[in-house]
């Protein structure tokens, strides 16, 4: 049996295995089938100052081997996250590894929300979302421009003491840019990919599938991107990576690692396999075996160019 | 709620657009409660990846569990096509349930096309005592009117077209029978008929649920792709319940009706 603990910095996780946020709201649902204690650790769906409802119908469509999403970070809040018992107080019962992700409409929002998780009891880490749009500034995302994206970091370093990860948006010309300006800013470790934009049509009705117009894609289909990314990054800063984007089975999971990731998250794989991520663990556990690597290390960043 | 790699007994056309499939899930059946749903996994899908949401028809002693459909996209089309002997990966049971009446209330189910699988569990549970009112566009959209007469029950029937029973929408037949005491509806059907049925019933005194789906992406409440505007007590007055865990049946008194 190899070993599979993951050192994240000051994070130090059972496994490298994640659930990745949005996919798996707040622990509930998917603890039904296996204990939340038995991954590496859970990313719950981002939080904002205050709830959020959430777009309008249809929120998501099927594409060939993905999805659409539009949902609208619909989250109740910080205040209810915190106490709330379906929230904070159920994953911290059930022991696990809890990464809380943050998002905002303003930079001010991002440093509220940091500043009051900085000291609640169970959170391990903050991941910081900068894919959503930045209303002041017209709407465009925080992370698809170097300097805001700089200024979400710094003002959230300076609200929390808690380990930062930064979700990187792939809707950008350059990822590796992104990746710099954020560890310079103070990010403890980076995530990645989160969606891809995309949109649908309806040829029947002709309108949008989405009520959004527009939403992220996930799923298989997105797989290339994001280890190419996942890639580009490792070969451009010295932190840990958290590499996500179209992770079904272990088969995938191995392609991140090889190609520099330090963990994994899984994400919409969990709406179609309910134990996708406890698959996932035992078939890396698999790999080393068969392959004879004694730890997890052994992989990260080994492909061979 | 439980995935269990089910065996296919039986698959075939019963009438008109509808088919029917049952699976071998002994596991799923134990503990399906009426009104609940079944999470598909139709084997051979190709790109498409989600799971399709059917609700549970019957159960058996046997561990057998049916499932009523129609083909209307590339889903349910490849899923007529499966053949017995071949597995589905089903997860479930899903979903929140009808409630049993109390013990003076009397059932009254009001179903539109086959909505009339939604609740025949219910039926079969409620011994015989109740009415049910069957509504389509047309005769071969009505299924299931001799199951519900075998368990006692009493059956009208409004057909569209005229066909078969009264001329016009099933909710045209309810006026006589909704002044009585102690009624509960229990109400299946497309969501238009759905949400016309909660805005005659609103201001009654009536015990009224309504199966209420939209399209679903995790069926288990991790997602929020399937939600609904339900009553809150926040300034807005209402917020996004999810169809797959608060739902698919939720009581007309917690509905947020738009005006």
């Amino acid at each position: 049996m190899a070993d599979l603990t993951t050192k994240l910095g000051k994070l130090i996780l059972k496994n490298p295995v994640m659930t990745a946020s949005g996919t798996y709201g707040y622990g509930k649902e998917y603890s039904e089938f296996y204990p939340l204690n038995s991954l590496g650790a859970i990313m719950v769906k981002g939080i904002s100052p205050e709830p959020v409802y959430g777009n309008p119908m249809p929120r998501v469509c099927e594409t060939a081997s993905g999805m659409l999403n539009a949902i609208g970070l619909q989250n109740p809040g910080v205040e209810k996250f915190i106490s709330n018992e379906e929230y904070m107080p159920f994953l911290r019962k059930n022991s696990a590894t809890v990464i809380v992700n943050i998002w905002g409409k303003s930079i001010d929002d991002y440093r509220y929300v940091a500043e009051r998780l900085d000291d609640v009891e169970g959170v391990h880490a903050l991941e910081i979302n900068i894919s959503c749009p930045n209303i002041k500034e017209g709407g465009i995302a925080f992370g698809t421009d170097l300097k805001v994206a700089a200024k979400v970091i710094s003002e959230v370093r300076k609200a929390t003491s808690l380990p930062l990860i930064t979700k990187l948006s792939p809707n950008v010309t350059k990822i590796a840019d992104f990746a710099k300006v954020v560890v310079d800013e103070g990010s403890d470790m980076i995530s990645l990919i989160n969606t891809l934009t995309g949109m649908a049509i309806d040829i029947e009705t002709r309108r949008p599938k989405l009520a959004n117009v527009t939403g992220g894609l996930s799923g298989a289909a997105i797989k290339p991107v994001a280890i190419k990314m996942v890639y580009d990054v490792a070969n451009a800063v010295d932190v840990p990576i958290i590499g996500m984007g179209g992770i079904f089975n272990a088969d995938d999971a191995i392609e991140f690692f090889l190609a520099g990731a330090d963990a994994i998250a899984v994400g919409t794989a969990n709406f179609i396999n309910p134990t996708a991520p406890i698959d996932i663990i035992s078939g890396i556990n698999k790999y080393l075996d068969d392959n004879q690597f004694n730890h997890i290390n052994d992989i990260i960043g080994k492909v061979i160019i | 709620m439980i995935t269990e790699n089910s065996k296919i007994i039986k698959n075939r056309n019963i009438k008109g657009e509808y088919y029917q499939i049952d699976f071998y899930s002994p596991e799923i059946v134990k503990t399906v409660f009426p009104g609940q749903f079944v999470h598909v996994q139709v084997t051979g899908l190709r790109d498409k990846i989600f799971r399709r949401p059917f609700s549970i028809f019957d159960v058996s002693d046997d561990g057998v569990l049916s499932v009523i459909y129609k083909v209307v996209g590339e889903g349910t089309d490849i899923l007529s096509k499966l053949r017995e002997g071949e597995y589905c990966n089903l997860l479930g049971p899903l979903g929140s349930s009808y409630q049993s009446p109390e013990h003076n209330e009397k059932a009254l189910l009001v179903v539109g096309g086959y909505g009339s699988a939604s609740t025949y569990l219910l039926a079969k549970k409620l011994k015989g005592k109740g009415t049910i009112f069957l509504g389509a566009k047309n005769s071969s959209e009505l299924i299931l009117i001799d199951e519900y007469k075998k368990l006692g029950f009493d059956v009208k029937i409004a057909t569209e077209d005229g066909s078969v029973g009264k001329q016009g929408l099933v909710t045209s037949l309810l006026a006589p029978y909704l002044n009585g005491e102690n009624l509960k509806v229990y109400a299946c059907g497309p969501n238009p008929m759905m949400y016309a049925m909660g805005r005659m019933l609103a201001d009654t005194k009536i015990n009224v649920e309504l199966s209420l789906d939209h399209p679903m992406c995790c069926g288990v409440g991790a997602c929020f792709a399937c939600v609904l505007k339900v009553k809150a007590g926040n300034e807005q007055g209402w917020e996004y319940a999810r169809s797959c865990k608060e739902g698919p049946v939720f009581n007309l008194k917690d509905i947020y009706l738009e005006a």
